[in-house]
């Protein structure tokens, strides 16, 4: 129980060595949060099951230790998104671009989850997902159908993606390490 | 940004308090602070805080490569998973995606927890995990998936034979691990005594499952063991060659260290052994029996002593030579503690036999010597019982208590000695020379005599031998002095003698004596069944022919056989197949105390307006099972006794009283409670039925038909009388 002041805990500490940064997939069920987390971690597509809880992976990035949480949408889980908010560097908020009948929900889940106290300061990244599909709605649409442009106060911004192709991905999580440095240093 | 954030966070302030601590420690940013603050979690719930409130922020915790911080998770979760029961399904994916870990301890953990967390919302999403461990490579993984099956069916039953698991279950029976079997044998066990549905065929038992089950007894734990030697006593075979086979597997059992498995061989054993057709095999054997039961006697802990010892009671029952050779080994030792010694000499007088009996009663002499007023008190009643079992030692076990007497003397063991030396004379009833040998050690301690059973014992003495006795009439008119202040089995006992001494002096002698007690009862006492009594002695001795009077009053009593209790048979019968179970411990068939799952459904289903009267049920319940207590010892009455038989063994004394007033029994010495633990109290009363003697029915019936005839006006009574009828 000692070891909280054991010395590599202190010089960890004091450098920012073993330093997490906590980001936050969300998302209506089925929008492809799982395979975005595990496309970025290991670099390939995995068939995945229904979210029933979490996955969180660790993976390091530009010299920063992430620790991206990737939440289940179900409707029965959503709920419980608000457990995780504290001390969250970012969200990565992923919209199936070709569902055009939630989509409003999606808007509605997105601006409850932004009121909540913890991520005031959280940058936003926006994934226009399964831009692979045909009918896709492109970026300027969900934009606006998310009425983004009413966020104040936050940094935001919104890349169409694939997580099956693996585009987009990369150039978004770039964006959000510049806007992350900036808060950290 | 950065900045603000930082006066913002400033001005917030700290928050303070352990909770809060333990909560930012979870959420850290840092790995370290994080598996830290779970151990302290896990700290303060052991010593019994209530951390429940971080349910959320531990559950975050779980998804991680460190095989330490995830068991103390794991931990957390079982033990709080019913305070957050919704938030549980956010462990899923992780129980999930754990079940497909490369580690098979992971795999394992991970079934297991899930299984533990007794939530239902839970079992929607046990399918997959739990069908994949039922089918895993790992040995480890499937005896623990094999246990979550039951717990599984505990929570859902119907989910649980619909997707397959109960088939699973049954097939690994027969896997090649024997880990595998024992716990899937368990868990089947489980589920039979949780299934409702009678149409479900939960275990079974088929020749070539106890082929298999005897091929992995040797590798198995020795809980694995147990269940499989109880899986083998639940087989019923009448193949001579399939026993024979059973019982050489078995047979190396019975040198285990653990005397659960010896016991369970042991049963096993005995329960295939009548199928064996010779008899000098079955003895071979029931041989082999001895040492591992007397090995049970040897353990060192007074506990398992005991629980050896009640179990060796029941085989004694069932085979009384098995251990004839073997009595030194259970005779007592100074520090045993008392509840160890009163069972030992249950078995030392089990064992007596022509043989060791002078060891024995040497022995029960210093017994009777030591301090412990219990110990001193069977240990007599034991003398005595050598004396009425064997009729070679009935000389020496009576000089042995006339010793004890002289030498000791005291209250106690006076009255004990006259109890125990009355029931020695109704056992060899008439012999001249035990009469002359017993009358004088009681008559020299009559002041003593205090307790009613002892006085009783006594009492009859005086009926049955009178002219054994000097001064009878003195003995017999200061017992009339404190007559009403007598208890009335005492005073029913006072009154049958003095009518049989009456009958058997001849001359008038008696008749002032007669005359008053009849009075007495009939005028003052207060006891409705004494007065009856009365009335139908006065009645018989007034109108009928002196020699329906001899033939009713003065008939012998059939001798009793042993005061050592046995069980019924079909009791025995029951208890032998639940040997090394509780109810061998209470000698009671498990189906008296356990209640079967149907029936605690039943209650459950009871609306709450039922309540009381389940209470009320309870109530009565717990009433009749405190009587039932009281006689354990007493399980003996023949079936072919009536209610009232079973109830007079409920060794309620008021109920022995009333039997007695019920039926009349002048001539028995201190009713049935002078054998509190006797088995020959049901023979007793049955003996009461048949024997001629009874003035109830008969007597009325020629009392009532004669004093029409005769009427004699001896005094008014008669009208009273006539009310009566």
């Amino acid at each position: 129980m000692g070891q909280v002041f054991s010395f590599t805990n202190i010089f960890g500490k004091l450098w920012g060595i073993d330093k997490e940064i906590r980001i936050l997939i969300l998302g209506l069920d089925g929008a492809g949060k799982t395979t975005i987390l595990y496309r970025l971690q290991m670099g390939e597509v995995v068939t995945t099951k229904p979210t029933i809880g979490f996955n969180v992976e660790t993976l390091k990035y530009k010299n920063l230790t992430l620790n991206i949480w990737d939440l289940g949408g179900q409707t029965s889980i959503r709920p419980y998104w608000r457990c995780y908010y504290s001390n969250t560097a970012a969200v990565i908020f992923v919209v199936d671009s070709t569902d055009k009948d939630r989509i409003d929900i999606a808007s509605k889940e997105l601006h409850t989850m932004l009121k909540e106290e913890e991520l005031l300061d959280s940058a936003l990244l926006v994934f226009a997902n399964k831009q692979d599909q045909p009918g896709a709605m492109t970026a300027a649409a969900v934009s606006q159908a998310l009425n983004l442009t009413d966020l104040k106060d936050r940094s935001w911004s919104i890349v169409a993606s694939s997580a099956i192709k693996g585009e987009g991905l990369t150039e978004g999580l770039d964006w959000l390490m510049d806007v992350i440095k900036d808060e950290q240093l | 940004m950065s900045l603000e954030k930082r006066i913002r966070n400033f001005l917030k302030g700290p928050k303070k308090g352990e909770t809060f601590e333990l909560k930012s420690g979870l959420v850290s940013q840092y790995k370290g602070e994080r598996k830290d603050a779970i151990q302290r979690v896990i700290q303060a719930m052991t010593v019994g805080k209530d951390v429940s409130a971080l349910f959320p922020d531990v559950l975050k915790n779980i998804a991680t490569y460190d095989l330490e911080q995830k068991k103390l998770v794991y931990l957390y979760l079982m033990n709080y998973a019913k305070t957050h029961p919704e938030l549980c399904i956010l462990a899923v994916n992780t129980f999930v995606q754990d079940t497909e870990d490369p580690n098979p301890l992971i795999r394992a953990l991970a079934i297991r927890t899930m299984g533990c967390i007794r939530v239902s919302k839970m079992v929607d999403y046990m399918e997959i995990p739990l069908l994949r461990t039922l089918k895993d490579d790992n040995p480890y993984v499937r005896k623990t998936a094999a246990i979550c099956v039951a717990k599984l069916f505990d929570l859902n039953p119907e989910m649980c034979v619909e997707f397959g698991f109960l088939d699973l279950l049954k097939a690994l029976l027969k896997d090649p691990n024997p880990m595998v079997i024992a716990n899937s044998l368990n868990a089947l066990y489980e589920i039979k005594d949780m299934n409702k549905d009678p149409n479900l065929d939960v275990l079974p038992i088929t020749q070539d499952l106890i082929k298999n089950l005897l091929t992995c007894l040797n590798e198995c734990t020795e809980w694995g063991r147990i269940s499989i030697l109880t899986t083998l006593t639940d087989y019923h075979t009448s193949n001579v060659e399939e026993v024979n086979h059973i019982i050489e597997r078995v047979i190396p059992q019975l040198q285990h260290v653990n005397p659960s498995v010896v016991l369970s061989s042991i049963k096993t054993i005995i329960h295939h052994l009548d199928v064996i057709p010779s008899q000098a095999q079955r003895s071979t054997i029931l041989k082999k029996l001895s040492s591992p039961l007397v090995s049970l006697v040897s353990s060192s802990i007074p506990e398992a002593q005991y629980v050896g010892l009640k179990n060796i009671r029941i085989i004694l029952e069932k085979y009384p030579q098995i251990l004839s050779k073997e009595l030194r080994v259970f005779f007592i030792r100074y520090s045993d503690p008392l509840y160890l010694k009163l069972e030992k000499l249950e078995i030392m007088i089990r064992l007596c036999n022509e043989h060791n009996s002078s060891l024995l009663l040497s022995e029960l002499k210093e017994y009777a010597m030591e301090f412990e007023p219990a110990l001193v008190l069977k240990s007599i009643r034991s003398i005595g019982s050598v004396g009425i079992n064997l009729i070679s030692c009935v000389v020496k076990s009576i000089n042995l208590l006339g010793d004890l007497i002289d030498q000791r003397g005291g209250d106690l063991i006076i009255n004990e000695a006259v109890i125990v030396l009355t029931n020695i004379l109704r056992r060899y009833p008439g012999k001249n020379d035990l009469i002359t040998l017993v009358i004088p050690i009681i008559s020299n301690h009559i002041q003593e005599l205090e307790k009613s059973e002892a006085l009783s014992g006594y009492i009859w003495l005086l009926g049955e031998y009178p002219k054994y006795f000097s001064g009878l009439k003195e003995k017999l008119s200061s017992l009339l002095e404190g007559f009403l202040e007598y208890e009335s089995s005492l005073q029913l006992n006072i009154l049958t003698t003095i009518v049989k001494v009456n009958l058997k002096v001849p001359g008038q002698a008696y008749s002032g004596l007669l005359q008053k007690v009849l009075e007495l009862t009939t005028k003052e006492c207060e006891n409705a069944d004494v007065r009856d009594k009365a009335y139908l002695y006065w009645r018989l001795l007034s109108s009928s022919s002196d020699d329906s009077q001899q033939k009713v009053i003065l008939s012998k009593l059939p001798p009793i056989k042993s005061t050592v209790s046995s069980f019924n048979p079909n009791v025995l019968e029951i208890l032998i197949q639940e040997l090394s179970t509780m109810s061998s411990v209470f000698h009671k068939p498990a189906f008296t105390f356990i209640e079967s799952p149907k029936a605690t459904e039943k209650k459950r289903a009871g609306s709450s307006a039922r309540n009381i009267e389940d209470l009320k049920n309870l109530a009565k319940q717990e009433i009749i099972n405190n009587v039932k207590n009281e006689n354990l010892l007493d399980f003996d009455d023949d079936d072919d006794d009536n209610d009232q038989n079973g109830e007079s063994q409920g060794g309620s004394s008021n109920l022995l009283d009333e039997l007695n007033d019920l039926f009349n029994t002048p001539t028995v010495p201190g009713g049935q409670s002078s054998q509190g633990s006797g088995s020959s109290s049901a023979n007793d009363i049955l003996s009461l039925f048949n024997a001629p003697n009874p003035t109830s029915v008969n007597g009325v019936s020629q009392g009532v038909g004669s004093m029409n005839l005769n009427s004699q006006p001896k005094n008014n009574t008669n009208s009273d009388i006539l009310d009566l009828f």
